[in-house]
C-alpha cells in the first residue's frame, strides 16, 4: 500500500476516535443509539446492494445472514466464552469477524439455488431461508431460544461500527472497480452475453452472495454487541424488507446510495416521533412519494461524487 | 501483449452432423461445416431457417442432441458457454446484448476478465499487480476501441450509443476475448445500405488484423457475396447448398428457398 493510503487510514481512525470521545462524553445516549444504528443500517444496505443492486439477483433474506452473524459472534462471547480474551475489545472484534465468516458460509449455501432461480422465485427462496434461520435460533435453547440471549459484552460502540462502515465501503468499492466487479455487473446486465464473453455467471452469483452475507454477518455481530441483547425477533422478515427499502431508496447498484438509504430508513422514523401515533403512517407515505419522484432511487445507478462531476462539467 | 496480438493464426473449426430438436421440431438437422484457419464464411438462409440456433449450439447455449464440434483438435461438445468462450469462440448477438449500464470501455474490459491473474485480496489491498493488470486491460481495450472507431465514446454508457456504434461495440467486445473463431450474427441488421457496406469492409479488415476465422450469418444474400469465400445455405434446419458465392447465386434450390417455387 502507498503512503497516502496509510495516512488516510491513520487520519480516519483518528477522526472516528475523536467523534467517539465527543459522543460518549457529551451527547445523550438516545442520539448515540440512533447514530450507531445508522451505521449498522449502512453496512447492511451496502452489503445487500452487492446482491440486489450489482449482481441483479433478488434477495429477501438478508436479516437471516445478519442473524447468523449476530448469533455466532454472541455465542462466542457469551455462551462459549472459550477464554477471557473474548470479553476484550479485540476478542469481540475477532468474534464479530468469525460471525461474518459463518454468515458467508450461509451465503454460499443460499447462493447455490440462485444459480437456477431468477427474480421473484429467488426472492421466495431467500425469504424462506431467512425464516428458517430465525426458527432455528428460536429452537436452540443454548442461545436462549425465544427468551433471547442477554449479557452480550457491549463492546461495539460508535468507533467500531463506523470503522466497519469505512471498511465495508472501501472493500465493496474496490471490488466493484476491479475486473471481478465488472464480472458481477455484467451478470446483472446480461447473463447470456456475460457467459459468451467467458464469465462464469454461476460462480459470480455465488461470489456476490458470499461477500454480501459476510458483511451482513458483520452488521449482525455489531448489532448484537451494541444492544448486548438479541432474540430471534430482531431478525424477522421485516428487517430484510427494511434492508431492501434502504437499497431501493438509495438507488440500486450505488454504494453511496445504500449509505444514504441506511441513514434515511433509520433516522426518518426517529424524526417522525413528533407525529406520535401517526408516525408509521407518515413514514410509508414519504417512501411512496420518494419513489414517485425518483423511481430509480435517490442516486439512481450513480455514486454521489459522479452526480457532482456531471454537474461540474455541464 | 497488445489488443491485436493473437496466439494463433485463426482457428480450424470442424462441425459435424450437429442436430437439435425442440419437441417434435427438428430445428437444426445434420449441420456440418468446416472453417479453415483465417477463412471468412457465410451462413445464410431465410427467416427461421435455424441460423441463430446453429450459433447457440456452437456456443453452448443449447446442447446438441447429436454431432461433434472440434476446435483445433479439442472437442467442445458438452462445455459450458463460458468454457467455450475461453476455448476461443466468440460471438455477437442478432438482438444486441450489450452491458447497457457499463461504459463502452468496461464492456470491452469484461472480456479480458478470463485472463485476470490477481485475486480478491490483491484487489482489496490494491497491490502493484492490481494496478498493472488494470492498466494493461484499460490500454488494450482503448487500443481495440480505436481500431473499431469507438475511442471517442469510451466513457459513455453502452446504452447511450447510436445503433450502429452498438453493433460495432458488440464486435469489439467479442474480439477482446482473443477469439480463434468469431461468429457474427446478422451484424448488419438494422443498418442502412451505406452503413452495411462500411461494416462489411470492417469485417473483412478484422480478419486480417486480428487473424481470426470468421463465420457470418446474414439475412441479405447480396451482402455476403462480396466478402465470403464460401457460403452455406440453411433452410428449415437443413443445409441445402454449400459453395462459392457464384455457385450459390445460381443454385436453383437456393433461389427456391428465398423466392418460393415460381
Amino acid at each position: 500500500m502507498k503512503l497516502v493510503q496509510w495516512v488516510t487510514i491513520i487520519v480516519s481512525v483518528g477522526i472516528l476516535t475523536g467523534i467517539n470521545y465527543l459522543l460518549e462524553e457529551n451527547i445523550n445516549p438516545y442520539v448515540i443509539r440512533v447514530v450507531v444504528n445508522c451505521g449498522i443500517g449502512m453496512i447492511l444496505a451496502m452489503s445487500l446492494n452487492l446482491v440486489n443492486g450489482c449482481a441483479g439477483q433478488f434477495s429477501l433474506g438478508h436479516a437471516g445472514f445478519m442473524g447468523v452473524g449476530a448469533y455466532t459472534s454472541a455465542a462466542i462471547t457469551t455462551v462459549l466464552a472459550l477464554s477471557p480474551f473474548f470479553k476484550t475489545d479485540m476478542g469481540v472484534g475477532c468474534a464479530i469477524v468469525i460471525g461474518g465468516l459463518a454468515a458467508a458460509l450461509a451465503g454460499y449455501l443460499v447462493g447455490l439455488p440462485s444459480l437456477r432461480l431468477k427474480g421473484d422465485y429467488l426472492a421466495i427462496v431467500t425469504l424462506g431461508f431467512g425464516e428458517i434461520i430465525r426458527i432455528i435460533f428460536l429452537n436452540i435453547e443454548e442461545v436462549g431460544g425465544a427468551r433471547g440471549l442477554p449479557g452480550i459484552p457491549p463492546k461495539a460502540n460508535f468507533f467500531w461500527v463506523y470503522l466497519w462502515v469505512v471498511i465495508t465501503f472501501v472493500a465493496l468499492l474496490r471490488l466493484l472497480r476491479s475486473s471481478y466487479g465488472r464480472a458481477i455487473l455484467s451478470v446483472r446486465e446480461n447473463e447470456i452475453a456475460a457467459e459468451s464473453m467467458g464469465i462464469n455467471v454461476a460462480r459470480y452469483k455465488v461470489v456476490a452472495f458470499v461477500i454480501s452475507s459476510f458483511f451482513a454477518g458483520i452488521a449482525g455481530g455489531l448489532f448484537a454487541h451494541f444492544q448486548s441483547f438479541i432474540d430471534p425477533n430482531s431478525f424477522v422478515f421485516n428487517k430484510s424488507v427494511e434492508a431492501v427499502i434502504m437499497v431501493v431508496i438509495g438507488g440500486m447498484g450505488s454504494l453511496s446510495g445504500a449509505i444514504l438509504g441506511g441513514i434515511i430508513v433509520t433516522v426518518l422514523p426517529e424524526l417522525l416521533r413528533i407525529f406520535e401515533q401517526y408516525r408509521m403512517v407518515i413514514f410509508p407515505l414519504i417512501l411512496i412519494v420518494l419513489m414517485l419522484v425518483r423511481p430509480m432511487g435517490l442516486l439512481g445507478h450513480k455514486e454521489i461524487w459522479e452526480l457532482f462531476r456531471k454537474k461540474a462539467s455541464s | 501483449m497488445t489488443a491485436l496480438d493473437q496466439n494463433l493464426i485463426g482457428g480450424d473449426f470442424k462441425i459435424d452432423a450437429l442436430s437439435i430438436s425442440f419437441g417434435g421440431l427438428k430445428a437444426v438437422n445434420q449441420f456440418s461445416l468446416h472453417l479453415k484457419p483465417m477463412e471468412l464464411q457465410g451462413l445464410i438462409g431465410p427467416n427461421g431457417a435455424g441460423k441463430t440456433t446453429c450459433f447457440n449450439l456452437v456456443t453452448g447455449v443449447y446442447q446438441p442432441d447429436s454431432g461433434t464440434m472440434v476446435l483445433n483438435g479439442r472437442s467442445l461438445v458438452g462445455l459450458e458457454p463460458h468454457e467455450i468462450a475461453k476455448a476461443g469462440i466468440a460471438r455477437t448477438f442478432q438482438n444486441i446484448r450489450l452491458f447497457g449500464d457499463l461504459t463502452v470501455l468496461e464492456n470491452v474490459m469484461v472480456s479480458y476478465h478470463m485472463n485476470v491473474d490477481y485475486g480478491y485480496f490483491e484487489l482489496f489491498l490494491r497491490t502493484p499487480r492490481y494496478y498493472r493488470i488494470e492498466k494493461e486491460f484499460r490500454d488494450k481495450a482503448t487500443e481495440l476501441l480505436k481500431v473499431m472507431g469507438l475511442e471517442t465514446r469510451k466513457e459513455d454508457k453502452a446504452k447511450s450509443l447510436p445503433y450502429g456504434d452498438q453493433r460495432r461495440l458488440e464486435i469489439a467486445r467479442a474480439l477482446a476475448t482473443h477469439p480463434k473463431v468469431l461468429l457474427l450474427d446478422e451484424p448488419a441488421a438494422g443498418l442502412n445500405t451505406q452503413e452495411k457496406a462500411a461494416l462489411m469492409g470492417t469485417i473483412a479488415n478484422i480478419r486480417n488484423l486480428f487473424k481470426t476465422t470468421i463465420l457470418l450469418i446474414e439475412h441479405d444474400m447480396k451482402l455476403v457475396m462480396g466478402i465470403c469465400e464460401k457460403i452455406t445455405v440453411l433452410d428449415h434446419g437443413d443445409i441445402i447448398a454449400v459453395g462459392t458465392p457464384r455457385e450459390i447465386q445460381d443454385n436453383p434450390k437456393v433461389i427456391e428457398a428465398y423466392l418460393g417455387v415460381g
